[in-house]
């Protein structure tokens, strides 16, 4: 119970900064991908480097342990990756997003959405065995973290990339790393 | 005080610092209840309990049975408050599009390139829906039960998947957009 009212308040703190980030919107999310707006490359890259320095710090401090790693199958992460960015640029939402647009009040998030990923859910699970164990099998390496593959130390991992992602935010920020919006008649 | 009080109110903030507040979010459900973050799993548990209460024989397999059962777990919980955050992030920036015109298709770049009408809208929507859940399935979750929840464990899974998904992302809307990409 304690659990489920913990979920329900880390939802609203996430669906609070999705909503604050501009990532409710189609064109905030379909832009990324015409590199006109950089707003999602900014905001994962910020989340990325702050949860994972906080985790591995608080890890090392013997403060907690980590929840199961998702798992690593080099085909099905890419393959899975590919057409889930062509349906991101179709529809301008991921899962997250489409939730929390659905609560601002938009309703091409709450009706087609919520439709579209329970669909999405049926044919999934209907199909599962024929697809999955079949695809994860490939290049599986299970649920492996990069400092455990590569044996190197996390904090220098997480090191190097924060320095990478500043380096993009002041390419992007500063060197104008973002093409201009075309202005079409 | 009046500082943050007026930041908070504001339709958008930067994106470095939602993106801040989302890692603390993530670091929060590690600590305080040993999970991670993740949306497109809800919809699994939900279609489990919707398929079975319709069709329980169809159903009736290794996936609804055991990968994903069906009820109302934690993740589903998850996405509830994720509802709930979006209501209460528009309504501090008076942006909350419950009852509004506009509020079928509200996206001002959209119409701008495809027209005013709702259905195509919405029938694209509905298309990158399922093509979405489907895909988070295969690649073992979505933006924020792989990309994000993976990412900060520094699982190699989450940086695979985000750069398929650029990999995607890109050419698809070089192709909708065309000249106007």
């Amino acid at each position: 119970m304690l659990n489920f009212i913990l979920a329900l308040v880390l939802g609203v703190f996430f669906g609070f900064s999705l909503n604050k980030a501009g990532l409710t919107k189609y064109s905030k999310i379909v832009n990324v991908y015409r590199f006109t707006d950089m707003t999602v490359l900014k905001f994962m890259m910020t989340a990325l480097v702050v949860s994972m320095s906080g985790l591995y710090t608080l890890r090392g401090l013997g403060l907690i342990t980590f929840p199961n790693v998702p798992a690593t199958y080099i085909v099905g992460n890419l393959v899975g990756g590919v057409i889930f960015g062509f349906g991101m640029a179709l529809s301008g939402y991921c899962p997250g997003t489409a939730a929390a647009g659905a609560g601002e009040g938009k309703l091409d998030y709450l009706i087609p959405g919520l439709l579209g990923f329970l669909t999405g859910a049926v044919i999934y699970g209907l199909t599962y065995d024929k697809v999955f164990p079949q695809i994860s099998a490939l290049a599986n390496y299970g649920n492996t973290i990069i400092p455990e593959i590569w044996n190197i130390n996390p904090f220098l991992f997480i090191l190097a990339f924060s320095l990478i992602s500043l380096l993009l935010f002041y390419l992007i920020e500063r060197v104008g790393w973002q093409r201009e919006e075309k202005v079409m008649e | 005080m009046k500082f943050i009080l007026n930041y908070i109110r504001k339709d958008e903030w930067s994106p470095y610092v939602a993106g801040v507040l989302l890692g603390l979010v993530g670091i929060a459900a590690v600590w305080a209840s040993d999970s991670l973050l993740g949306a497109s799993g809800a919809f699994e548990n939900i279609a489990g309990m919707i398929g079975k209460a319709v069709a329980p024989a169809a159903f009736d397999n290794m996936y609804f049975n055991f990968i994903m059962p069906p009820g109302i777990t934690y993740g589903v919980m998850l996405v509830v408050g994720i509802f709930f955050g979006g209501l209460i992030g528009a309504a501090t920036s008076g942006t909350l599009k419950w009852g509004k015109k506009d509020s079928a298709n509200s996206d001002e770049q959209w119409k701008r390139v495809f027209g005013q009408q709702t259905w195509k809208r919405w029938g694209l929507a509905f298309i990158g829906a399922i093509v979405l859940e489907y895909a988070a399935g295969i690649a073992g979750g979505c933006t924020s039960g792989l990309a994000i929840s993976g990412g900060m464990l520094l699982a190699p899974a989450a940086f695979l998947f985000i750069a398929g998904m650029f990999a995607g992302g890109i050419p698809t809307a070089w192709l909708i957009y065309g000249k106007r990409f």
